[in-house]
């Protein structure tokens, strides 16, 4: 590689490494997914728990059910607060509009916190109302379902001449756990089989890097069309293109660039694998002697996949990062200063979150004619296929055959993008129209 | 010899011409202007020879060789417009572009630390672009475009933006480089700034070239048709006199362009005779702002942004 591109290599890559950004980032990363995963899973625990008294109001045409039920309701954990009943539950007898239109102003003035109405027809088919001023407190209203239909269950069965006995006896729930059956690797046409916590550590991960690909994928790619728009806007360019060839100096950049991603990636794999490898001797440092059977599994699951999914996601951030910041150092040479590029480059944003966005369902369904087209999709590749590996590995010479496809569209990007960012960086004034960009790419 | 040739270069972007059928030869050891209003194709004649663009037609040859690309590291280039990378140290600037430039790292290292006591900066080695000012990081510029030793140094509207003590600089600079063998194009569009300074020129207007001749050639072709005057008092009295062609009076001080280069004496007659009270009389040579305006109005053309 000629010296000149080296030292565009060197700069690229020097001036970001040394920068602030690139320290803190590497210590905020892993620290605000780690934060974020134990914030959502803080989240989930404190959902719809509170410390105050909440009143909720019952009437109960049929009579029957309020006393079973308070009593239900005390005994159960969504009503409590550090093991303190947090729900006052009070019967209303008057059953008239005007009762129900008070208890709705109540509601609305905060008096109470939600009231209760099972109709006489609940033991038939009636519906039970639940009103409080949001329905979105899933919580309570499953666990006031579950209570209500108890109820007038037990009640449906005592009729029927079941005792409370039998009836927990006949009605427990089958046991039902989900295994995934993977080709196993060595012997042909053998299988392997996947518990539940394993997919979940192995999706985890991928996850995980997906998001990270995504990120950087978004991140990199910006940066690097401040640096051309940059170099274009101080005229700095001029000198650089005087000594070597545009296509060099955009080499040089993405090069250098990417090198940057790939030190911080190197960084955390690293530090990633001693962590996972000497998890016992540092958990003991702690006073944690065993562990349970459930983490093993996952720290196992991790050790064996993660060479595999390490590999592809380098190979996806390769793709990826080549395909979008060719595309953002164009809209960088084409554009005349920050907010024009912003604008410019929003349209391109959308062929890397589109994806991403897709992913959350497509996941379901990985084997369905729509996730394949879509993964084959030049610009959806690097996150949809990436996806596709993790969740359901599909067969190798579809994994080739997209790899060639995505390389192809890369040198097709950077030999259309190429031309225009030759002619972009040198023009001044206003952005050019697409038929202009066409013309350029044949000057 | 000639370092530098161009022949018959023609450049079209799209529907306009930016450059036609411009011709001209740079002798080593020499300095070369390219005049011309903005927008004349000054700019883009020198992208050309830097091979930065590629002329429709037409042949440029750097000490007879066709393929300037392989000549590059003997070329200094300074844009019109200046900048740096902001963020980036005085040093590690310099630095990167002697690379570029085909320096190795020591011998980079030495000339940069040689310049920046030459430019008295060398406290400024290690702060950053943006902590300096304006008059610095031109200087700091300069030393970029000629850290390498070019033997062909670019210029491209090197004195605009300049303040006075950084002018005369640029210009001391550039004759020493000269007298040390380097070989200077600049271009410009303040024609004033040249007149002492260019051995040749080119004056091109609209991508033509108009004239293109060793400076006092051209200003001999013109002849001595204009007179300085300084006066106490009025002018009004020779204000109509037939030896005047044109008058530019700025209160005690006139630029006067006569009828024909013989007819001074006339002039210096009447002003005697009508009683103006006049303490210097000089017979000068048209500046080439005039020249330039009188060609192109030869051409039947109008000047545009001409300053």
């Amino acid at each position: 590689m000629p010296n000149k591109i080296v030292a565009v290599i060197k700069r690229e890559y020097m001036t970001r490494v040394k920068s602030k950004g690139f320290i803190v980032s590497l210590f905020l990363m892993p620290t605000l997914m780690c934060g974020v995963v134990l914030f959502s899973s803080f989240l989930a625990i404190m959902e719809d728990k509170t410390k105050e008294m909440r009143k909720l109001a019952v009437i109960d045409e049929t009579r029957e059910i309020f006393d079973q039920m308070q009593a239900a309701v005390a005994g159960h954990p969504t009503f409590q607060h550090k093991g303190e009943l947090v729900y006052q539950l009070s019967e209303v007898l008057d059953a008239t509009e005007e009762a129900k239109t008070g208890l709705r102003e109540r509601v609305n003035a905060r008096d109470i916190y939600a009231y209760l109405e099972i109709p006489k027809n609940v033991f038939a088919n009636g519906e039970v109302r639940f009103y409080a001023r949001t329905a979105t407190n899933f919580d309570i209203q499953r666990a006031l379902r579950r209570i209500i239909s108890d109820i007038v269950r037990n009640k449906r069965f005592a009729e029927s001449g079941y005792s409370q006995n039998e009836v927990s006896q006949l009605m427990r729930s089958v046991k039902f756990n989900a295994y995934a059956i993977k080709s196993s690797s060595g012997k042909e046409g053998g299988t392997q089989v996947e518990s539940a916590i394993q997919t979940g550590a192995r999706l985890g991960l991928g996850y995980l890097l997906v998001f990270v690909l995504y990120m950087f994928v978004i991140i990199y790619a910006n940066s690097i069309m401040r640096s051309v728009l940059e170099e274009k806007t101080t005229r700095i360019v001029e000198v650089i293109v005087s000594s070597i060839k545009p296509h060099q100096l955009l080499l040089g950049k993405l090069i250098g660039v990417c090198s940057v991603c790939l030190t911080m990636f190197a960084i955390w794999v690293i530090f990633g694998v001693l962590l996972v490898m000497n998890i016992e001797p540092l958990l003991s440092i702690f006073g944690i002697d065993s562990l349970p059977t459930q983490f093993i599994q996952i720290i196992e699951t991790i050790k064996v996949s993660s060479t595999e999914v390490l590999t592809y996601f380098f190979i996806y951030f390769l793709i990826g990062f080549f395909m979008y910041s060719t595309l953002y150092a164009v809209v960088g040479a084409i554009c005349g200063s920050e907010e024009e590029a912003q604008q410019t480059g929003a349209p391109l944003t959308l062929l890397v979150v589109f994806p991403f966005i897709l992913m959350f369902q497509l996941f379901r369904v990985p084997d369905s004619t729509l996730s394949v087209l879509l993964s084959h999709v030049p610009f959806f590749s690097p996150i949809l296929m990436f996806m596709r590996v993790n969740v359901l590995m599909p067969p190798l010479w579809e994994i080739l055959l997209n790899i060639l496809l995505m390389c192809a569209t890369i040198l097709l990007v950077t030999l259309i993008g190429g031309k225009i960012y030759r002619v972009g960086i040198l023009m001044y004034g206003k952005r050019p129209t697409l038929r202009q960009l066409w013309q350029w790419t044949r000057y | 010899m000639n370092l530098l040739q161009l022949e018959n270069v023609h450049k079209k972007f799209g529907d306009f011409t930016a450059v036609s059928d411009i011709s001209f030869a740079i002798e080593k050891g020499s300095i070369y202007g390219l005049l011309g209003p903005n927008g004349a194709g000054k700019t883009t004649t020198l992208r050309m020879i830097m091979d930065i663009i590629a002329p429709d037609t037409g042949s440029i040859t750097f000490s007879g060789n066709r393929h300037i690309r392989d000549f590059l590291n003997q070329i200094g280039y300074l844009p019109e417009e200046r900048g740096l990378y902001r963020k980036m140290k005085v040093r590690d600037v310099i630095l990167f572009i002697a690379e570029l430039k085909g320096l190795r790292k020591q011998q980079a290292l030495g000339e940069i630390e040689r310049w920046l006591k030459k430019m008295q900066l060398s406290e400024w080695e290690n702060k950053r672009i943006d902590e300096l000012s304006k008059g610095m990081a031109q200087k700091i510029q300069f030393i970029t475009t000629v850290i390498h030793k070019p033997e062909l140094i670019i210029l491209d509207e090197p004195f605009s933006g300049l303040d006075p003590i950084n002018m005369t600089l640029l210009k001391d600079l550039m004759l020493e480089l000269r007298d040390s063998g380097s070989t200077i194009i600049f271009s410009t569009h303040v024609m004033e700034q040249v007149e002492k300074l260019c051995d040749r020129i080119c004056l091109i207007h609209q991508g033509e070239v108009l004239i293109e001749d060793e400076l006092r050639a051209v200003k001999r072709a013109f002849g001595k048709d204009s007179v300085e005057i300084e006066y106490v008092g009025s002018l009004d009295p020779i204000r109509n006199s037939v030896w005047i062609q044109g008058i530019n009076d700025f209160g005690q001080y006139a630029e006067v362009k006569l009828r024909t280069s013989e007819d001074y004496r006339l002039l210096l007659q009447e002003l005697v005779e009508k009683g103006v009270d006049v303490t210097r009389f000089e017979l000068v040579e048209p500046t080439l702002h005039e020249i330039f305006v009188q060609s192109v109005e030869a051409q039947g053309g109008a000047v545009q942004n001409a300053e």
